[in-house]
C-alpha cells in the first residue's frame, strides 16, 4: 500500500504515484538516494577538495589523519573554496538564464524573433529609464534594443556597480561599498570566484566568503533580476490569476503536454502553439477534447504567474508525473531536470523533448529552439504530441487538482494595496501582520517531500506572518491549498483581517526561483518607505528543502542583502568551525543578517518569528516573546 | 600481533575502504586497472548505513571459533595458523551459502574471483590482505582510511588507548570537547533531521 511511501512525501498524489511507480518498477529519486547512503562524510563536511591534480585531498575531521591538502590548504580554506564554487555555479545558472532572455530581447529588437514581442511596454520604459536610456521619440523596439545592449554591459567588466543594484536602499549600497562586495559585473564575479579558488590564489577563507557574497549579489541584483525583468517585458508582468496544482491538472480526455525547466523562452512559445486552432482541430480529429498544457518546476511557475497555466508538481514529482502514463510529451529547457527522466519515460508512451543547445539528456529527442525558429519549432513538436495521443495506454490520474491563486508580482502587490506599500507598512506597524517571510527553494529527498515548506508556512501564517514564496516551495503550498482565500481560515486573526480586506490569500505566489528578486525589490521598497535598511525590517527567509547550487547563491544574496535566512538541510560547511561561526553569527556584524540551519520546520518557524519580533522591538514597534 | 581494528564512531561513510579493498583484490592491484578486469573485483569490506544515515564499516572479524568454518561441510574454510586469518579455499568451495547463514555479521559474498577457478562462483571474504602484509604493507582498507575508523595495530594497544580516552572523560573537572566538533555537529543535524515529526 502507500504506507511505506508516507515517509517520503506528504502529498497524496505523490504517495499514490510512488505506489504506481513501484508496481511499474520505476526507479525514483528516493530509491537512488537510499542507494547512496551513507553519503561521504568528507563531502558532507565540505573538507574534500578536487580543485587540483596534486589531489584529490581530504581533511580528517578527527584530527589525527591529514589536516591539510597537498597544497597546504586547511579545512577552513577547503570549505570556503568549495562553498565559493557552489555560489559561483548557482549564480552562473541564474545569470546565464538571464542572458538568454536578454538575447531574445535583442533579437526582438532586430526583428529576428517572430514568436516574441514586447508584452509590457510600460515596464520596458520603466526599466530602460533605470538604465539611463532616453525614451523620447523611440519605438518600443528601439528601446528594447538599447536596453538589451545596456544589460549586456552589466554582464561584462565595464561597470563599477551593477545598474539594478541601484534598487537597493542607499544604506545597503553604502555597506556593500564599505565591505568591498558591491557587485561590478555579473560574469565578472563568477569568473573571479573561479580564479580566487584556483590553487594558490585566495587562501583567506574570510575573503573567499566575502567574495562569495559579492558573487551572489551579482546574481540577485544582477542576473536573476535581469531574468525576471526581461521576462516581464517580453511575456507580461504577472497579475493575480486563478490556477490549479498537483497531478490532477492532467486531463484524461486531452493531449497532456508538460513543460519542465526554468526559462520561459521555450515554454511561452509552446503555450502559443497549444492555442493554435489548426493544432486544436488536429487534436479533436485524433479523439482528444483539447490540448492541456501544464507545468513542472520553474518554467511551470513562469507560465502559472503570467497565464494561470496549471502546475503538475515540483522537483520530486517530476518522475512521478510521467508515471501517470497520461503525459503525451514533456518538453524541457534547463536546470533541475533529472537525467533519469528519459529512462522513466521509456516505460510509457511519453515523448521527451530537449530544447536547449546547452542541455542534453539521455533518452530525449533534441529539437533545438532559437529565437528565429522558436514558434515554428513549438508548432512542430506540439503536433508530435497530438499525434502521440493515440499511443496512450492505461493512465492513472489519482487526485483532483487543488485551486490556487498565482501571479503576485511586486507591481500586482502594490496595486492590490492601492498603489503604495503604505497599507502593508501600517498593518505591520499596528501588529496585525507581525512581519513577512520569504519561503523559497527546492525539494530534497533528505526532507519529507513538501513537509518542510508546508509545515513552516502553516506555522508562519497561523502567527500572523505574511508569506511570499517562489519555486518548488510555492508549488508545495499551492498543492497544500494555502494559496486560496479559504486558507485565510488557517491564518492568525490579524493576517486574516488584512488579507481578507485586500482579497488575497495569506501565501502569495511570487514566481519562479529567479523571481526571488521580486522579494528583494519588495523588501527594498518597504525599507525605503520606512527610511531604514533591509536588515532593519521584520522579515526573514527560509529554504526548508533546498538542494541546488542556485539555492546557495539565493541564500547568500538574501543574507548579503540583510535578510536572516534559515536553511533546512545543512550545507557542506560543518568541517570548518570558523566558517560555521562566520556564516551563522559573524555575518550579522558585517551585513546585519546571518544563516541558521534547522531541519525541523516547526523549530524553523520559531527562529524566524523570534527574529521578526526582535526586529519589531528594534524599530520601536510592539513585540511579543516567541 | 597486529589486527585490523574498527572504530565505528570515526567512520565518515566515505566508502574509500571499499574501493581500496576491491582494487587490492584485483589482478592488477590498482583501481584504474581493476575497472577493466573480468571478473570485476568486489570489496570484502561493506559500509552499511545506520539509523541516522551514518556509516559503519562491516568486515570479517575472523572469529575463533568461526561459525562459518564450523558450517562449511566441504572444509573449504580454514584458518591460517600464523595470522589467525579465516580463509576460503576457492577450489573446495561448493557455493552452498552455509557459511553466510552461519556468519553473524553478514560479511560473506558469492562471486567469481580472478585467482580462483575461472567463472566459478565461490564464497569471498576478507583475507586480512595477507598478500600485502607479506610485502610489508598494511591492509588496503586501513591504508586508505584517513579518519582513523580502521587501524592496524596490536589489540592490547588499541584497548589501552580506549581505556585512556575513557579515563580522561571521567576525570573530575576536565572538559572533553568532542574529538571532531564539525563531525559531531553534522551527526547532530542528521539525527535532528531523522527525528522531525512526519507530516
Amino acid at each position: 500500500m502507500t504506507h511505506h511511501h508516507k515517509g517520503k512525501t506528504i502529498t497524496q498524489d505523490g504517495q499514490l504515484l510512488l505506489r504506481k511507480a513501484e508496481t511499474d518498477q520505476i526507479e525514483t529519486v528516493w530509491d537512488r538516494h537510499q542507494a547512496q547512503l551513507p553519503q561521504c562524510g568528507y563531502c558532507e563536511l565540505g573538507v574534500s577538495c578536487r580543485v587540483c591534480n596534486m589531489g584529490p585531498c581530504r581533511v580528517d575531521p578527527f584530527g589525527e589523519g591529514p589536516q591539510k591538502g597537498v597544497c597546504g590548504a586547511d579545512a577552513d580554506i577547503i570549505v570556503a573554496r568549495n562553498l565559493g564554487r557552489m555560489i559561483a555555479a548557482g549564480a552562473a545558472a541564474h545569470s546565464d538564464h538571464g542572458r538568454d532572455l536578454v538575447e531574445v530581447l535583442a533579437a526582438v529588437a532586430e526583428g529576428r524573433a517572430p514568436g516574441y514581442a514586447i508584452a509590457d511596454p510600460a515596464k520596458l520604459d520603466r526599466v530602460a529609464a533605470e538604465y539611463g536610456i532616453a525614451l523620447e521619440g523611440k519605438t518600443a523596439v528601439q528601446v528594447a534594443g538599447e536596453l538589451a545592449h545596456a544589460m549586456q554591459e552589466d554582464y561584462g567588466t565595464r561597470k563599477k556597480e551593477l545598474t539594478l543594484a541601484g534598487r537597493a536602499p542607499a544604506k545597503r549600497r553604502e555597506l556593500w561599498r564599505r565591505l568591498g562586495i558591491m557587485p561590478r559585473g555579473i560574469d565578472r564575479e563568477t569568473s573571479e570566484m573561479m580564479h580566487r579558488t584556483h590553487m594558490g590564489v585566495d587562501n583567506g577563507w574570510q575573503s573567499v566568503l566575502l567574495h562569495g557574497l559579492r558573487n551572489a549579489l551579482s546574481d540577485g541584483w544582477g542576473g536573476s533580476m535581469i531574468a525576471t525583468e526581461v521576462s516581464d517585458i517580453l511575456f507580461g508582468t504577472p497579475r493575480p490569476c486563478p490556477t490549479q496544482a498537483n497531478v490532477g491538472v492532467l486531463k484524461k480526455d486531452q493531449v497532456n503536454i508538460i513543460v519542465h525547466g526554468h526559462n520561459p523562452v521555450v515554454s511561452e512559445t509552446i503555450l502559443q502553439a497549444c492555442q493554435d486552432p489548426e493544432l486544436l482541430a488536429l487534436a479533436r480529429e485524433r479523439g482528444a477534447a483539447g490540448i492541456n498544457l501544464a507545468g513542472l518546476c520553474c518554467t511551470g511557475n513562469e507560465l502559472l504567474m503570467r497565464h494561470g497555466v496549471p502546475m503538475a508538481g515540483n522537483h520530486l514529482m517530476t518522475e512521478l508525473v510521467i508515471a501517470t502514463g497520461a503525459v503525451e510529451m514533456m518538453i524541457v529547457d534547463y536546470q533541475c531536470i533529472m537525467p533519469s527522466l528519459g529512462t522513466v519515460a521509456a516505460c510509457y508512451h511519453t515523448r521527451m523533448i530537449s530544447t536547449s543547445d546547452k542541455a542534453r539528456f539521455p533518452g530525449m529527442e533534441h529539437h533545438e529552439f532559437h529565437p528565429p525558429n522558436a514558434l515554428e519549432k513549438a508548432r512542430q513538436i506540439v503536433r508530435l504530441a497530438v499525434e502521440n495521443f493515440a499511443s496512450r495506454g492505461e493512465s492513472y490520474i489519482p487526485v483532483e487538482p487543488v485551486p490556487a491563486v498565482g501571479g503576485f508580482s511586486v507591481e500586482a502587490v502594490v496595486g492590490a494595496l492601492g498603489g503604495s506599500p503604505g497599507p502593508l507598512i501600517e498593518a505591520i506597524k499596528a501588529g496585525r501582520i507581525r512581519g513577512a517571510a520569504g519561503v523559497v527553494g527546492c525539494n530534497n529527498p533528505k526532507i519529507q517531500h513538501d513537509q518542510g515548506h508546508v509545515a513552516l508556512v502553516r506555522e508562519l501564517i497561523a502567527n500572523d506572518v505574511l508569506v511570499v514564496d517562489t519555486g518548488c516551495a510555492a508549488v508545495a503550498t499551492a498543492k497544500a491549498g494555502l494559496k486560496t482565500i479559504e486558507a485565510l481560515a488557517l491564518a492568525g486573526p490579524g493576517l486574516q483581517e488584512v488579507c481578507g480586506a485586500l482579497g488575497i490569500p495569506p501565501v502569495l505566489h511570487f514566481g519562479s526561483c529567479v523571481d526571488n528578486v521580486r522579494i528583494l525589490v519588495l523588501a527594498a521598497a518597504l525599507a525605503d518607505a520606512l527610511g531604514v535598511d533591509i536588515s532593519d525590517l521584520p522579515i526573514a527567509g527560509a529554504a526548508p528543502e533546498w538542494y541546488s547550487e542556485k539555492a546557495v547563491s539565493i541564500g547568500a544574496y538574501f543574507v548579503a542583502s540583510g535578510v536572516y535566512t534559515v536553511l533546512g538541510p545543512m550545507p557542506p560547511i560543518a568541517g570548518s568551525a570558523n566558517v560555521v561561526k562566520l556564516l551563522t553569527e559573524g555575518l550579522t556584524g558585517a551585513v546585519g543578517a546571518a544563516f541558521a540551519v534547522e531541519p525541523d520546520p516547526n523549530q524553523a518557524a520559531v527562529l524566524m518569528r523570534r527574529h521578526i519580533e526582535a526586529k519589531r522591538r528594534a524599530l520601536g514597534l510592539e513585540a511579543i516573546r516567541v | 600481533m597486529k589486527k585490523v581494528i574498527v572504530h565505528p564512531e570515526r567512520c565518515v561513510g566515505c566508502m574509500q575502504c571499499m574501493l581500496a579493498c576491491a582494487a587490492a583484490h584485483s589482478r592488477s592491484g590498482t583501481l584504474l586497472g581493476a575497472l577493466g578486469e573480468a571478473p570485476l573485483p568486489r570489496s570484502r569490506i561493506h559500509v552499511g548505513v545506520g539509523a541516522f544515515d551514518e556509516g559503519f564499516p562491516n568486515r570479517c572479524r575472523h572469529c575463533d571459533p568461526a561459525p562459518c568454518m564450523l558450517a562449511c561441510l566441504p572444509g573449504a574454510i580454514y584458518r591460517d595458523a600464523s595470522s589467525g586469518t579465516v580463509l576460503v579455499d576457492a577450489d573446495r568451495c561448493i557455493n552452498c551459502a552455509s557459511c553466510a547463514m552461519a556468519c553473524p555479521y553478514g560479511v560473506i559474498r558469492y562471486h567469481a574471483v580472478w585467482d580462483g577457478p575461472p567463472e566459478k562462483i565461490v564464497a569471498v571474504k576478507c583475507d586480512n590482505c595477507l598478500a600485502r602484509q607479506a610485502q610489508g604493507l598494511v591492509p588496503a582498507c586501513v591504508e586508505i582510511c584517513k579518519s582513523g575508523a580502521l587501524t592496524f595495530e596490536a589489540p592490547d594497544r588499541a584497548a589501552r588507548r580506549r581505556t585512556d580516552e575513557v579515563a580522561r572523560s571521567v576525570s573530575s573537572g576536565a572538559i572533553c570537547p568532542p574529538p571532531a566538533p564539525g563531525f559531531a555537529l553534522l551527526a547532530a543535524h542528521k539525527r535532528a533531521r531523522a527525528e522531525v515529526p512526519a507530516g
